[in-house]
């Protein structure tokens, strides 16, 4: 099996034997070993060549210096070696590197504005308020007449008091609210606009699930203005929503605005059903909900769609969800929240360009599913039994066919070319293998472990200082159910204890956690709610496809939300 | 019978080489002049005094300890000496070393050393003149190929890149290349040019190179051919793992 066509073979290709720009680097083959470096310096670089004009503009135009490549290490600037382009995974999308950090690529910070701007509230609670608390009837028709004024009200709009200002429905656009609910009676009842509708965007099964999870609550999912949420916080995102549902509730129902009965409703249908994305952080992190930081693997497994639409390609429903995570948790939150610059950016891309990762779980995917019996086919009556010798077995195998290819084919050493980059890929295509091999996050993470040790060993490095002193130790908390040491992989997040300052790691342990599901065709990961919340197209960022969207974003086709060009002197 | 440090398992000619580099039982295979060490370091001219943060201890009058009893202090610290550091980057494509197993060598050979391991490059820091002495033996020795190996302080890439065509590891700021048949260095370890051409010898050739290894290449040693190794890391691994859940607790 492994003499198979690797999936990387058109991307290295492209990469390493084709030129781009002005690069002169035609030829050869994969896997070469020795290669001419033409030291050519930035301009072999279309973007580099751009970048660099735009800097020498700017130091003009402001009288002050700005991005000048030359300043790179006194004079000698990137470039050395060929700068190559980057195939996006499972895509014929090539982009150049510099487009895949998130302040150049509008669809990387529309992903996670359309996370941090969400928040779910429940509708049961008001409801039972109204009715019980304040005489108030509650049908379908009032629950239509409510969300066409709280999508009137919810982008920043007036609707009770007189002398108001008020938002320019242009800039927030994308604002709106939708419901659903797990009655499809109900459902049934609301008007379509309004809806998400669980038996069409889910097949029968999975639709059944989330029934079965949710029962006839009723919900509402929130998507607050992008440019509220970039000028504000996470944690303005239940405020805006609080405020907004408050006036809303008042005017839709005609209530009196300052009776003490409005402060039961005011907590009911604000407060007590809130569901935020992520969990406020500790003081010394000091980030409130919705903040990447405390966004648990399960969650960001859930807000990925592609369990949905892919749900026979298990594989490829943990890829979308280790690109996404792997952009959110390693570019946008270790990468600027938690330090700042540039070169985080890199340990996210190896685990979404170039089909390496890919081929390795689908490499793992074949080893699975011929030696037990079709155990990597999406369902749950065919999972293998989590054991030490599956996990010993299966991440041994997928680390020793990912390490030889890494020997074999030098061009994707060079690729990956840092540890901690080819650590994170091989130990989540052994875990992702084994989460959807047994159907369990917690035999995944061991597997995970495994991988490290045997890469360590076998290379005699692993990733830098910081990144892989995790790694020497996580075994031990894999299994422990002891709180303070050990959760299912699924609850734990970018705040578990060792994974903190965990870089490369984080949106690796989200693929594990969404391949244990994935796996076995679930509706959802670990909360039926955060699936629902994004099972909805009307979102700037597609979240069936994040690497397809990543890849728009670096090609400038991306159309994002939030933009100000309505208020500013056009350019 | 005496205990005899067994360092690492496995059976096979790179299993071997990394038992030589943690035991220190290395051949010498070359010879750096003391100043042509300090030039390539690049932390104090050749030839000048070691520069030093504190008085020597002999004439600090330090308080009664035990544990300064027990633990005598190395050379560079009794001297005073400033922490400094040397850092190889070492190649993929069957450089003798690898960063783990020069962090042991240094962590079980030497006192008073502060290695640090990463996958490109591996750092020692030490009281100056114990680390130089670290540093001369990793050089001197079978421990360093000059062609596949390099002394870099900043901008290390280059241990996983393809070789360049003349068979020597890539260095974005060319410290070191390939001259009639040598390496020749003649800047320091952070690319700043020094006042010499320093011969740090001749490349090994791919044979000798591969006969030297700590590395596993499946087209060399395969890992997976060393079945004592990966045995020994599945029980390190399982133990662990086990501990972990301890379910009588």
């Amino acid at each position: 099996m492994a003499d198979r066509e690797r999936m990387f073979k058109k991307a290295m290709e492209v990469k390493y034997t084709q030129e781009f720009g002005t690069n002169q680097n035609k030829g050869g083959s994969i896997t070469d070993k020795t290669a001419k470096y033409l030291r050519l310096g930035y301009t072999q670089s279309p973007r580099k060549v751009e970048m660099a004009a735009a800097g020498a503009a700017i130091a003009k135009k402001r009288g002050l210096a700005a991005y000048n490549p030359m300043m790179h290490c006194a004079g000698i600037p990137l470039g050395q070696r060929q700068l190559t382009p980057y195939t996006i995974s499972g895509t014929d999308m090539v982009v150049e590197g510099d487009d895949l950090h998130y302040v150049n690529n509008a669809a990387m910070q529309q992903m996670w504005d359309d996370i941090r701007r969400s928040c779910l509230v429940g509708l049961d609670l008001a409801h039972e308020t109204l009715e019980k608390r304040l005489g108030k009837e509650v049908t379908p028709e009032t629950i239509n007449h409510y969300l066409e004024v709280l999508n009137h009200a919810m982008p920043g709009a007036a609707i009770v008091q007189e002398h108001m200002v008020e938002t320019h429905p242009a800039l927030v656009d994308d604002c709106y609210v939708k419901v659903f609910t797990g009655d499809d009676e109900l459902a049934d009842e609301i008007d379509k606009q309004y809806v998400i509708n669980i038996n069409k965007e889910f097949d029968k099964k999975q639709a059944a699930q989330i029934k079965a999870s949710i029962g006839k609550t009723s919900w509402q999912a929130v998507h607050i203005p992008t440019i509220v949420s970039r000028t504000t916080d996470g944690a303005q995102t239940s405020r805006w929503m609080a405020m907004q549902v408050g006036m809303s509730f008042i005017a839709a129902y005609n209530m009196c605005a300052g009776e003490a009965a409005v402060a039961d409703l005011a907590f009911s249908a604000k407060h007590a059903g809130l569901v935020s994305m992520s969990e406020m952080l500790p003081a010394r992190r000091a980030r409130g909900p919705n903040e990447p930081g405390g966004l648990s693997f399960g969650h960001m497994s859930d807000i990925v769609q592609t369990s949905r639409t892919n749900k026979e390609d298990p594989a490829k429903v943990a890829l979308e969800v280790v690109a996404a995570a792997s952009m959110l948790y390693d570019q946008i939150w270790l990468g600027s929240y938690m330090s700042g610059g540039v070169g985080f950016t890199m340990y996210a891309t190896a685990a979404y360009t170039n089909d390496i990762l890919d081929d390795n779980l689908y490499y793992n995917v074949d080893y699975i599913n011929d030696k037990y019996k079709g155990a990597a086919k999406t369902g749950t009556s065919n999972k293998v039994k989590a054991t030490i010798d599956v996990v010993k077995d299966i991440a041994t195998e997928s680390t020793i066919y990912g390490l030889e290819n890494y020997e074999k084919y030098p061009t994707t050493l060079e690729d990956h070319f840092g540890g901690s980059q080819r650590a994170t890929v091989l130990a989540a295509a052994a875990g992702c293998g084994v989460a959807i091999a047994t159907g369990n996050g917690n035999a995944g993470l061991s597997a995970w472990y495994l991988s490290m040790y045997l890469h360590k060993e076998a290379h005699g490095r692993l990733g830098f200082f910081g990144y892989d002193l995790q790694d020497q130790c996580g075994a031990t908390n894999v299994f422990s159910y002891q709180s303070d040491e050990g959760a299912p992989l699924e609850l734990r997040g970018a705040n578990y204890p060792i994974y903190a300052m965990n870089v490369g790691h984080q949106g690796g342990y989200s693929g594990v956690a969404s391949a244990t599901h994935s796996g076995r065709g679930d509706a959802f990961a670990v909360n039926p709610l955060i699936k629902l919340c994004f099972a909805d197209d009307l979102m700037p960022f597609d979240f069936k496809k994040p690497r397809v969207e990543f890849g728009r974003g670096a090609m400038r086709e991306f159309v994002p939300a939030g933009e100000r060009t309505l208020v500013i002197p056009a350019r | 019978m005496a205990y005899k440090a067994q360092y690492y398992p496995g059976a096979t000619s790179v299993a071997a080489n990394r038992r030589k580099h943690m035991s220190g039982d290395l051949e010498k295979l070359r010879e750096i002049s003391d100043e042509d060490l300090t030039a390539c370091l690049g932390h104090r001219a050749a030839g000048s005094d070691y520069p030093s943060t504190h008085p020597p201890l002999a004439e600090m009058g330090e308080p009664a300890c035990s544990v300064r009893e027990a633990v005598e202090a190395t050379p560079g610290a009794k001297a005073g000496d400033r922490v400094r550091y040397v850092q190889f980057a070492d190649s993929m494509y069957n450089a003798p070393a690898t960063p783990y197993f020069r962090s042991y060598h240094a962590a079980i050979n030497y006192r008073g050393v502060d290695p640090g391991t990463l996958s490109g490059r591996q750092v020692v820091e030490a009281r100056e003149r114990d680390m130089e002495e670290v540093a001369k033996e990793q050089l001197e020795t079978e421990m360093t190929c000059p062609g596949l190996s390099g002394l870099r302080g900043c901008t290390v890439h280059g241990h996983s890149c393809r070789l360049q065509e003349d068979g020597v590891m890539f260095d974005m700021l060319d410290r070191r290349r390939l001259v009639n048949g040598t390496i020749i260095q003649d800047k320091d370890q952070v690319g700043v040019p020094i006042d010499r051409k320093v011969d740090l010898g001749k490349p090994m050739s791919e044979a000798e190179a591969a006969k030297r290894t700590t590395f596993y290449r499946v087209d060399n040693v395969a890992f997976k051919d060393d079945k004592e190794v990966v045995e020994w890391v599945h029980r390190v691994w399982e133990l662990r793992t086990r501990y972990g859940f301890q379910p009588k607790n």
